[in-house]
């Protein structure tokens, strides 16, 4: 488990160069990307589904992403890109393109509707965090104009 | 007029215009979210006092407008073809439009800042961008379930792939050829070097040389744009994402159609 955490630092810490990230931040992000990696490699353990453990993996990456964009004056997207990297579904991915290569089209089908949910999932946890953090900002697009003067 | 604010108020509208711009094409450029750039301009724009401030961006353009007091409206447009990841511009054009909008600096320094940034060379050497994508993808083979020795081919495999994508970039206009061309001459080093002998699992090893390839920085714009409701720049991104992400697919089924 520690060594996975090393790893998954590191990884995270080139995925920001890769990406350019102020030398300062990166060192952050990374660890931010490996508490992400750890929460959702550790929550199947305890019989919960890998989407779930995805959406609560992201929100903290997140919500972590926002707080300290506040606390350093940077944009959000510098910390929250690299916390996610780990949480993106690359070997379903690759499994479901194996599967179609093959010619096993519910195997691929399967495989494939797992990586929209973990996708999906993702971007629920960006979603919710962010929704979190611009409360009383008031809405952009809702439906009602219930408050107008 | 009140000259006293820093000589912010004297500043002509072209001036202002040009500054804004810039800096928008910046961020747009290397890779801010669509809400960021509209805000940091209306922000910018506002703080030096003109009204009726109004922008537009997409994901291809940004379009700005504001009123000149006793002179009527301004309106200009730019038009951005590139999108690169660069995310230290980003945070060095919002330190620059955060100190012009407290005062800290004025237009004409703003001016010198932003055109700093704008010729900045990339921040970190390209060598060591391949060298990250080869370490992000040893890394990652191992995370998805390789061993030790898998992650020496990922290793080298990511690395070429990086460096093929550089290479390819230069020289065509359609950018997601240069994606599928680093996916499958990627893939086929790692196939090869695992054949040869070096690494055991080949899935794993096939996987990590493909995460440095992903699209992160589109994808999560992507979210954040269609979340906050700028939807034509949001489905654009998202469909950028789609075709980068369907590219490297294709590219690693070829290369394991044609090798393994």
């Amino acid at each position: 488990m520690l060594i996975e955490f090393i790893v998954c630092y590191f990884a995270v810490v080139a995925f920001g160069i890769i990406f350019n990230g102020p030398i300062r931040m990166i060192w952050i992000g990374g660890v931010i990307g490996a508490i992400s990696w750890l929460i959702y490699s550790t929550l199947p353990t305890f019989d919960i589904s890998f989407v779930f453990a995805t959406a609560v993996a992201s929100l903290t990456a997140a919500t972590c992403s926002h707080l300290l964009a506040k606390w350093l004056r940077v944009p959000v997207t510098m910390f929250s890109i690299q916390g996610i990297i780990p949480l993106v579904p690359g070997s379903k991915a690759y499994y479901t393109m194996l599967a179609f290569l093959d010619g096993e089209y519910i195997e691929g089908i399967q495989i494939g509707i797992d990586t929209m949910l973990q996708a999906g999932a993702i971007a629920a946890g960006l979603v919710f965090a962010l929704a979190i953090f611009s409360f009383g900002k008031g809405g952009i697009g809702q439906r009602y104009e219930a408050k107008r003067p | 007029m009140n000259n006293t604010i820093g000589g912010i108020l004297s500043m002509k509208a072209d001036r202002m215009m040009d500054i804004c711009l810039l800096a928008g094409e910046i961020m747009l450029t290397y890779g801010a979210e669509t809400y960021r750039v509209e805000e940091t301009l209306e922000r910018m724009a506002k703080a030096c006092h003109f009204k009726n401030v109004h922008c537009f961006v997409m994901t291809t353009g940004i379009f700005l407008s504001f009123e000149e007091k006793g002179k009527g409206d301004v309106m200009q447009m730019v038009r951005v073809d590139d999108r690169l990841q660069d995310l230290n511009k980003i945070a060095l054009v919002n330190q620059v439009s955060r100190e012009l909008v407290s005062g800290q600096i004025n237009g004409d320094k703003a001016w010198k800042k932003l055109k700093d940034i704008a010729k900045r060379k990339v921040y970190y050497p390209p060598y060591l961008i391949h060298i990250a994508s080869g370490v992000a993808g040893g890394t990652f083979s191992y995370l998805f379930g390789g061993n030790a020795y898998d992650a020496i081919p990922a290793f080298f495999a990511g690395f070429s792939a990086s460096w093929i994508l550089l290479f390819f970039q230069e020289y065509f206009q359609v950018r997601f050829f240069a994606e599928f061309m680093a996916a499958f001459l990627g893939g086929a080093v790692a196939i090869v070097l695992v054949i040869i002998g070096i690494g055991e699992n080949v899935d794993q090893v096939i996987i990590g040389t493909l995460m440095p390839l992903v699209p992160g920085i589109p994808l999560t714009n992507a979210v954040r744009d269609l979340m906050s409701g700028d939807l034509i720049a949001g489905l654009s991104r998202g469909a950028e994402t789609f075709i980068t992400a369907l590219s490297i697919a294709t590219g690693i089924a070829l290369a394991i159609a044609l090798l393994l």
